[in-house]
């Protein structure tokens, strides 16, 4: 295993309409982990997005329509694949997720070995734990993936996590549309991959709406657990071998 | 049915025919789907001229005592299947057309960078 220094890591930023909330975010990274590379990818904002994060050191992907989340995170997959990166993470663009625990993801990888690491709200109780009935909601999806996956995970639609190369060649490959978030877990766990979780903490939203409203918030409720029913009728992707990876 | 009103079916059979002939001439139907359409009409064409005394058969074939029923269920049945192609249609379409939002993105960001490279060459 190369150093820690030598490796490449990319932060893929998907963001939809962030001009108020990425500068903040674009600051503290660059201040914290100058040695990883920042790549925004704009799904088609009608804000100025764009403009907004060329001020900073970063790389901007501009999605000619908006291609919702799993779209926008997986363009920034297919360049962490295409350009050799070592880990890639993604985060919010919003402000929920907070820099200083990409340390805790990066440590985590390392330490367990795993494919991917989930950052969970959940794990120990701290910061934002958003309203009680998302909670509710979360905690359902939790379970019913710990069960098919057989491994405990707490915060499954989570958007901060970080991939090794194993894990961005299934997912440039394929990746969810519907309810990214949680299926992208189950995705990786068929194809023979390894997933675990590690506590973080999380904010509310700084400014803007979030992208789930009430009624999108229901409709999610019920279509995701049919979403996965769907996934798992699908047929298997077969993973890559270790050294076609690595 | 008497004769007027097969006459009336065979006319409207006969509209979509047209129709899709229509479409076909003007290639506003791809190949894939004018295959499809022209067999369809003319099997529409076929039903409604010669078909009639068949349904009362295959009514009977299908243990349904009503025949005009068995007609809806044929109809609702080939047009259900019709449907469920046009959803893997557009299913196959939507993943295209994201595999080349993608690559647009990848693309121009590359281009972008190229050309910023180059900008700082001939300043330098």
């Amino acid at each position: 295993m190369e150093t820690n220094g030598a490796r490449r890591g990319l932060v893929i930023i998907p963001a939809y309409n962030e001009e108020q909330n990425l500068p903040g975010l674009l600051r503290r990274l660059r201040q914290l982990y100058p040695q990883l590379e920042v790549l925004v990818v704009n799904d088609g904002s009608t804000d100025r997005t764009s403009e907004v994060a060329l001020q900073h050191p970063v790389r901007l992907l501009a999605l000619p329509c908006n291609l919702g989340v799993g779209g926008a995170v997986q363009a920034g997959l297919m360049v962490a694949w295409q350009e050799h990166y070592d880990f890639a993470i993604q985060m919010d663009g919003d402000g929920q997720h907070r820099p200083e625990d990409i340390a805790g993801l990066l440590a985590a990888l390392d330490r367990s070995g795993s494919d991917m690491v989930v950052g969970s709200r959940f794990l120990a109780t701290a910061g934002y734990q958003s309203t009680a009935a998302r909670r509710v909601g979360i905690r359902f999806f939790s379970r019913l993936l710990s069960a098919l996956c057989r491994t405990p995970i707490t915060d499954a639609t989570s958007g901060f996590r970080i991939w090794n190369r194993r894990a961005i060649a299934v997912l440039a490959q394929h990746y969810p549309e519907d309810y990214p978030e949680v299926e992208a877990i189950l995705l990786l766990h068929r194809a023979g991959l390894r997933i675990s979780e590690v506590s973080v903490n999380m904010r509310g939203r700084a400014a803007g709406a979030s992208s789930i409203g009430w009624m999108a918030a229901f409709s999610y409720m019920i279509k995701t657990p049919l979403a996965i029913l769907m996934s798992l009728l699908r047929k298997r992707e077969p993973g890559p071998s270790r050294e076609e990876a690595m | 049915m008497t004769e007027h009103g097969q006459t009336f079916v065979f006319l409207l059979t006969l509209l979509i025919f047209a129709l899709v002939l229509g479409l076909v001439r003007m290639r506003k139907i791809t190949e894939h789907f004018a295959v499809l359409w022209v067999s369809i009409s003319v099997g529409l064409l076929l039903a409604s001229s010669v078909g009639f005394p068949y349904l009362f058969r295959i009514a009977t074939l299908l243990g349904i005592p009503y025949p005009p029923s068995a007609l809806f269920l044929l109809v609702i049945f080939g047009l259900t299947l019709l449907v469920i192609q046009l959803y893997a249609w557009v299913s196959k379409l939507n993943e295209r057309s994201r595999a080349l939002a993608q690559q647009v993105a990848i693309l121009g960001e590359r281009l972008d960078r190229m050309v910023a490279e180059r900008e700082r060459g001939k300043a330098g």
